[in-house]
């Protein structure tokens, strides 16, 4: 059913900056992790959680989405930001140290405080 | 001679046990009478002398005391430099290990081999430091054990109890989540899940924070100004946050070091609570994790057994509790299971089973045919969880005709989005010339029981193959020859 064809991150970094310009934006996708010790990271736009983003909108939860796909993109998020938390890089750290707040905001906000 | 010692080198203290003949674990206290010793490291001006423990953390000269180097283990470009010395944190941790053999053996009798206890998410780079410290310090590193798993060892071994087990690990520095099976003598570690830069050291910093608040308030001034100062204050708040594990109320003062006066603090158990409750939220979130990627609910966990000192805090027990809908078992002594459950693991080693504690995979893209979906992905060979050791193949296409060089990218992490997981090593391999594309290679990777992992590429048509160790190499590793050189210099030190 899948076919599965190596692709190396020096032959698809042509491609991904293709891609890359038809990202808006605003998508808050945080660097990968560990910016040394490891041999390269994959190219991708910087994401800045910006200052005057909602917690919602950071986590792009929108209104119509139901309480499962709302808890589903929180899990989804903490497993992603949770291990940029760990980066030697610090901005990468204090990004996703901001992610994590409002992941915890946006989490208290639909089911409550522990 | 002491055989059977396992060391929890822990960011804010460590300790070491022994098994006695009797088959029970034990602490061996340092030679200032301690239980545990701080891992701190101060340096001497005047004296050649590396102070490590409480001497070193109450000395208060902050330009020579070293705190909380674990957190760096796997930076290698974190350096300390003292009189123009440079030293990595595998060598400070070396000096910590060193203290502990030289007091713990006055006790035990001379110490050869140990267990030594990690963070389950501690990286590669991570655990060669560990055990190069271990080396620099004369000790042969037997296993590097998991901290949750060595605590569930000893809660299993001294309670007696079987079933599925949660370790909800808070120390100074990490959160763990372990998932663990006991059937028997038998233990099957199920998952484990790790948050760096979350314990009992931000909640010091947070009440820092609202003490500097208040002084502000009260006085106009900034409570500190240099890194002595805010030292010593974090170490009241430290005080403070743990009477709040005991009290509801704590009335304490402050002042600068510039006699702007004194600022009075008034502390509720309750306020403590609201202002670590974000910071709880996510510890929950982790637990949640463990529980997902084991494919387990809350009912399905026999017993949740804390460890780590910041456990202590009333409110992370009642947090758990409400979660799990049963109370949370303290593992005795919080601060000391992990070393102590290390004693027993070497002994016991060959009754406990390991999994991995990431995903291994490379780059690939995937067709679906029948979707007709194609997705450049991170395509996982090792799924995290898998019992170790194990060894797992997966076969991949090349992608163009006449490929002279086949590059296979290795991957760690388990979100196949492949903007989100770490690429930590290359593999490549010259293939013969004029092939149209869609050749098939093989790609394996295998784990052993020190969590080190090995990948080999295999071209079928060919049968040419390459096999690496996935390790990070240069930066942070020193080589055998440094590690001897370091080890010989360092048994000539005085350390106290
Ligand atoms: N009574 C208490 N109330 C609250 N916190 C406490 C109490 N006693 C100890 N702690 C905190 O526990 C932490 C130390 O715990 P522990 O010894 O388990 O950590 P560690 O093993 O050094 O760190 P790690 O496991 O993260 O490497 C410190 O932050 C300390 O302030
Ligand atoms: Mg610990």
């Amino acid at each position: 059913m899948f076919k599965k064809i190596l692709q190396s991150l020096s032959r698809s970094q042509t491609a991904k900056t293709e891609t890359a310009k038809q990202v808006p934006a605003k998508n808050p996708a945080p660097a990968a992790h560990q910016a040394r010790g490891v041999l390269n990271q994959i190219a991708q736009p910087a994401a800045t959680p910006s200052k005057s983003q909602t917690p919602e909108e950071l986590c792009q939860i929108t209104p119509k989405m139901s309480k499962d796909q709302i808890k589903a993109q929180l899990k989804l998020l903490y497993r992603r930001y949770n291990r940029s938390a760990s980066s030697l890089d610090s901005k990468i750290r204090s990004e996703a140290d901001q992610m994590l707040t409002a992941i915890v905001t946006v989490r208290e906000k639909n089911f409550g405080e522990i | 001679m002491a055989e059977y010692v396992g060391i929890d080198l822990g960011t804010t203290l460590s300790g070491l046990a022994y098994l006695k003949p009797d088959g029970n674990p034990e602490i061996v206290p340092n030679s200032d009478g301690e239980r545990l010793t701080p891992s701190v490291v101060f340096f001497e001006a005047h004296e050649d002398v590396k102070l490590v423990g409480s001497a070193a953390r109450d000395g208060g000269e902050p330009d020579r005391t070293v705190f909380q180097i674990k957190r760096y283990m796997d930076d290698p470009e974190h350096l300390v430099e003292i009189d123009g010395k440079k030293w990595t944190p595998a060598e400070i941790s070396a000096l910590i290990l060193s203290k502990l053999k030289r007091d713990c053996s006055k006790i035990i009798g001379e110490i050869k081999e140990v267990v030594i206890t990690v963070p389950a998410n501690f990286n590669e780079l991570a655990r060669k430091s560990t055990i190069a410290a271990a080396e620099m310090a004369d000790l042969k590193v037997k296993r590097l054990v998991n901290e949750p798993t060595a605590a569930a060892v000893y809660y299993a071994h001294s309670q007696g109890v079987q079933g599925r087990i949660l370790v909800y690990d808070l120390g100074g520095g990490t959160l763990d989540v372990t998932i663990l099976n006991v059937e028997g003598d038998n233990i099957r570690i199920l998952t484990s899940e790790g948050a760096r830069h979350l314990g009992g050291s931000n909640f010091d910093e947070m009440l820092l924070e609202a003490y500097a608040e208040q002084y502000r308030k009260q006085t106009g001034a900034k409570l500190f100004t240099d890194e002595r100062h805010r030292r010593r204050v974090l170490q009241t708040t430290e005080d403070a946050k743990k009477m709040l594990s005991k009290l509801q109320r704590v009335n304490d003062t402050v002042a600068n070091d510039k006699n702007d006066g004194i600022a009075r603090i008034d502390l509720t158990r309750e306020s403590f609570e609201k202002l670590i409750r974000q910071m709880l939220t996510r510890t929950v979130m982790l637990v949640e994790q463990a529980l997902d990627s084991a494919k387990l609910k809350t009912s399905e966990i026999d017993h949740v057994v804390l460890v780590g000192g910041s456990t202590r805090i009333p409110k992370v027990k009642t947090v758990l509790e409400k979660l799990f809908g049963k109370t949370p078992k303290s593992c005795g002594n919080v601060d000391e299971c992990v070393a102590l459950g290390a004693a027993i693991f070497a002994k016991r080693s060959a009754r406990i089973q390991e999994v991995c504690n990431a995903s291994y995979g490379t780059l690939a893209m995937v067709y679906n045919a029948r979707t007709g979906d194609e997705k450049l992905m991170n395509s996982i060979v090792i799924p995290k969880n898998t019992p170790i050791p194990c060894s797992r193949t997966q076969i991949y296409q090349t992608s163009e005709d006449n490929e002279r060089v086949i590059e296979v990218d290795i991957t760690q992490g388990e979100d196949e989005d492949a903007k989100f997981v770490d690429v930590i090593g290359r593999i490549t391999l010259e293939v013969p010339p004029n092939r149209p594309k869609g050749c098939e290679i093989a790609v394996t990777f295998s784990y052993d029981e020190n969590q080190r992992v090995r990948a080999l590429v295999v071209d079928k048509l060919s049968g040419r193959s390459r096999e690496v160790a996935v390790s990070y190499k240069g930066a942070g590793v020193l080589s055998e020859e440094d590690l001897k050189r370091k080890s010989a210099h360092l048994r000539t030190m005085r350390i106290e």
